[in-house]
């Protein structure tokens, strides 16, 4: 049956093409349905966000903190509703992580307030009694560093079309109830500065402690900051 | 007797002695059933092992090639036509079988769905609890409202609703639900610029009063609990806010208490922004039926204490 091939070399060649490429298409064509695109209403992460998605691993938040809620009725019930793919478009690396520790963080914005970070992050058990998370005041004297977090949305933007808005270039990004809106970058590292501490200072307007408010009316921006910016973002 | 043979017997001897010894210094002769399984699984592979190496030791010794060979030929080796054995057909025949089932009904009709399963619970969960909501007394529901609350509230607002304290400075965190406390300079901001965070349809516009003296006057009456003489200017607010400030469902807030229609409506479609953040949207966590609970708990006053 296969000695007419086997005597080709050109057409086996050919043959085994078309095999191999059958199986790389059934792996890559379900990449392209709109299933696996961004879910509506994700939104890229601003400057100030993405910082604080840094701060957020290198204190290793995901090695106890999950960000995937699994479609059971007790998790939803706590969480709100389950993870879906497209809502992880934005993040590079993923933080599924795999042991829960602490509670799931994937929609804590929708839960906890700026002011409630602020207190646990310096006095975990005080806020959650029985807590058993650690302390982090080095966060509110740490600086937090911007410039690799713009560094990164330049090189996703043009390495993976991720749609921030740059300059007169405008990407709208489609949310929920229809409308669209667009994410903004700086257009110089000065800039991304500048724009960060714009985020900023709408945090700390709602902080109590008055070293991290001093810090920011100075131009700095210390880790908690960025930490909560970035907290608050997860919906 | 062929030397073959006899190795056979004396390797099966030796392997069920040793078998028979390992099984005795780990107390597995004994009576449990598993254990005796065990053993018996141990005798049968070591005969069938024996029988079988014998079987093909036998067969490389006396085997001769004969048969056809097919018409491939690599410099002059040759491969036999042997014939697919039974039970391999049969096993390929029913694999096909079973894929063309599994490919058209298998997989796309009968695949298990794990959101499927999350649908299905959570519609049962749902339905068992209308059902039960509807016979529910009003102190049952304080106590669901509770449980609501403790999860979803008491993180900020405290599991007595009279607010968490900074932990630097004392201050309140988050708004005592106990009374509504409306302070002076809220009351200015409000009455100057307006305000539409509670979710009240149109919401409050700015500057209903104009005049200085008067915004003042209302204000220190409203902080004052509304007691006292009225001052003639809150007409402008008793319109929508009610003469005692008891409010108007679905058109204003009560300026006086934490009533279930303050709760629901902001529950479900206001961003409230308080001194530490802006408040959650719990409509996306909470159902309307807890909406409704833990409405009727804060308007209860979070630290009464409940009837059992």
């Amino acid at each position: 049956m296969f000695h007419w091939l086997e005597k080709r070399p050109f057409f086996f060649a050919v043959g085994v093409f078309v095999v191999i490429a059958f199986a790389g298409l059934v792996e890559i064509l379900p990449n392209f349905a709109q299933q696996s695109q961004p879910t509506v209403g994700t939104k890229p992460y601003s400057t100030l966000e993405l910082t604080g998605r840094h701060v957020y691993i290198k204190n290793s938040c995901n090695a106890c903190h999950s960000q995937l809620i699994r479609p059971f009725k007790s998790e939803t019930d706590r969480y709100g509703s389950y993870s879906k793919s497209g809502e992880y478009a934005y993040d590079r690396p993923f933080l599924w992580g795999s042991k829960r520790t602490g509670p799931d963080l994937m929609r804590v914005g929708n839960y906890r307030t700026t002011d409630w970070h602020e207190n646990h992050m310096m006095d975990p058990i005080g806020t959650v009694p029985g807590s058993v998370m650690p302390s982090y005041p080095w966060m509110f004297t740490n600086l937090a560093d911007v410039d690799t977090a713009y560094a990164e949305q330049l090189t996703i933007k043009s390495v993976f079309k991720v749609p921030y808005s740059m300059g007169d270039e405008k990407i709208l990004i489609p949310m929920e109830d229809g409308t669209s809106e667009t994410v903004e970058i700086a257009t110089t590292l000065a800039g991304a500065n500048a724009a960060a501490l714009e985020e900023a200072k709408l945090i700390v307007a709602d902080m109590k402690n008055q070293d991290v408010k001093d810090m920011v009316a100075a131009g700095k921006i210390p880790e908690i900051v960025a930490l909560i910016a970035y907290l608050n973002s997860l919906k | 007797m062929n030397k073959i043979y006899l190795a056979a017997i004396v390797t099966t001897l030796a392997m069920l002695g040793f078998t028979y010894v390992a099984m005795d210094i780990k107390g597995g002769l004994n009576d449990d059933i598993v254990n005796q399984l065990a053993i018996l699984g141990a005798v049968v592979l070591v005969i069938a092992t024996v029988f079988v190496v014998t079987k093909y030791v036998r067969q490389m010794q006396t085997d001769k090639a004969t048969g056809d060979l097919t018409e491939e030929n690599w410099d002059g080796i040759g491969e036999y036509m042997n014939e697919m054995p039974f039970g391999w057909s049969v096993i390929f025949l029913l694999t096909i079988i079973w894929g063309l089932w599994y490919w058209t009904a298998g997989y796309p009709v009968a695949a298990y769905s794990q959101i499927g399963e999350w649908n299905e619970e959570v519609a049962a969960k749902n339905a068992s609890i209308a059902q039960r909501a509807a016979n529910l007394t009003p102190n049952e529901k304080l106590h669901l409202g509770k449980a609501v609350f403790n999860v979803q509230c008491a993180p900020c607002h405290g599991t007595n609703g009279k607010g968490q304290e900074n932990y630097q400075t004392g201050d309140l965190r988050a708004e005592n639900l106990n009374k509504r406390a409306l302070s002076k300079k809220y009351v200015e901001k409000v009455i100057r610029e307006g305000s539409n965070q509670l979710g009240y349809a149109g919401g409050m516009p700015p500057m209903m009063l104009q005049d200085d003296a008067d915004i003042d006057a209302v204000a220190t009456y409203i902080e004052g609990g509304m007691k006292g003489e009225q001052p003639a200017q809150y007409a402008v607010c008793g319109s929508c806010h009610g003469m005692n400030g008891e409010g108007m469902d679905f058109v204003a807030p009560s300026l006086t208490a934490y009533n279930v229609d303050l709760v629901k409506t902001l529950l479900t479609s206001g961003t409230k922004k308080g001194e530490i953040g802006t408040m959650p949207r719990e409509a996306k966590i909470l159902t309307p039926l807890q909406i409704e609970l833990v409405a009727a708990f804060v308007a209860n006053g979070p630290a009464t204490e409940l009837e059992e």
